[in-house]
């Protein structure tokens, strides 16, 4: 599991930007489902610590889970988007991962 | 009185009254209880060599609904994958969350006898990360008890004085203000 604890500015993560799914050659994406219990507040907090996603980035997919039900948070190998979701188990957020599509 | 303030390297100061400090505990305990239920404690680790040989590894998902929520499948329409996915995960998954409600515990019962009103401690930012995640899987696991769904706000706040259950959604409503309070206070 990562480090959960660095700071922002102490290690700058790339990731794929999800918007980008459909145009790169990353097939496998994680998703995380909206639950009835988890705060609002919480979501964004574990987006922003765990992807290191800017806070309107984490802020938008969290509502996006909220509205839609849910909402794809990263995209890449399988064995990433395995790691990220057992990140997000233990963040005690429902997530899934599949293969996309297209 | 229940405080919270960010102290340094995010770090946060806590104030709790000792009643709380002890309901804290109490389904702190439980939640180690549930999650080591089944579980012989000396089994093998995260190590894949060690799961692939460990027949003994988890395939299905918990059949309490608690458990299933705390340790759900990570393939929606895939059970092999599912099945798969568990057996080497699920071991590793339940220790970290024990792991988080060991570091609650350790602060709520270093504490010591004959105290006054209010237990203070502070939390690194480590530790008030771990705080947050047993917060979180005491609230889906008294939600799961209680059958919590969207919107229902209202039944739960219909419901008369003498049901049961009130108690039990009063102290996940309180969960949920206290981590509400440490995540305001957290950097991040």
């Amino acid at each position: 599991m990562r480090d959960v604890t660095a700071t922002p500015d102490a290690a700058t993560v790339e990731r794929t930007d999800v918007d980008e799914v459909v145009a790169t050659e990353l097939p496998w994406i994680t998703i995380v489902w909206d639950d009835p219990v988890n705060l609002m507040s919480y979501v964004t907090f574990v987006f922003t610590d765990y992807f290191r996603y800017p806070r309107s980035k984490a802020k938008r997919l969290m509502m996006q889970v909220h509205t839609e039900g849910k909402a794809i948070v990263s995209s890449g190998s399988r064995e990433e988007m395995e790691r990220d979701v057992q990140a997000m188990h233990s963040y005690g957020l429902w997530a899934t991962l599949e293969k996309t599509e297209k | 009185m229940t405080q919270f303030k960010a102290r340094r390297r995010g770090g946060v100061y806590v104030v709790l009254p000792v009643y709380a400090a002890g309901l804290i505990a109490n389904l702190a305990r439980q939640l180690v209880e549930l999650l080591s239920d089944g579980e012989v404690a000396e089994q093998p680790g995260a190590d894949p060599l060690e799961a692939l040989l460990d027949f003994d590894a988890p395939r299905e998902t918990p059949e309490d609904p608690a458990l299933g929520r705390l340790l759900p499948r990570a393939y929606a329409d895939d059970d092999e994958a599912a099945a798969e996915f568990r057996r080497f995960t699920e071991r590793g998954l339940r220790e970290g969350k024990v792991r988080d409600a060991k570091v609650v515990l350790s602060k709520l019962t270093d504490a010591g006898d004959g105290l006054p009103d209010d237990l203070e401690f502070d939390l690194d930012a480590q530790q008030a990360r771990a705080w947050m995640r047993c917060l979180t899987d005491l609230r889906l696991t008294l939600a799961a008890r209680l059958g919590v769904t969207a919107e229902d706000e209202g039944f739960w706040e219909r419901l008369p004085e003498t049901d049961e259950r009130l108690p039990v959604y009063e102290i996940y409503g309180w969960l949920g203000y206290i981590l509400e309070s440490l995540i305001d206070v957290v950097r991040y």
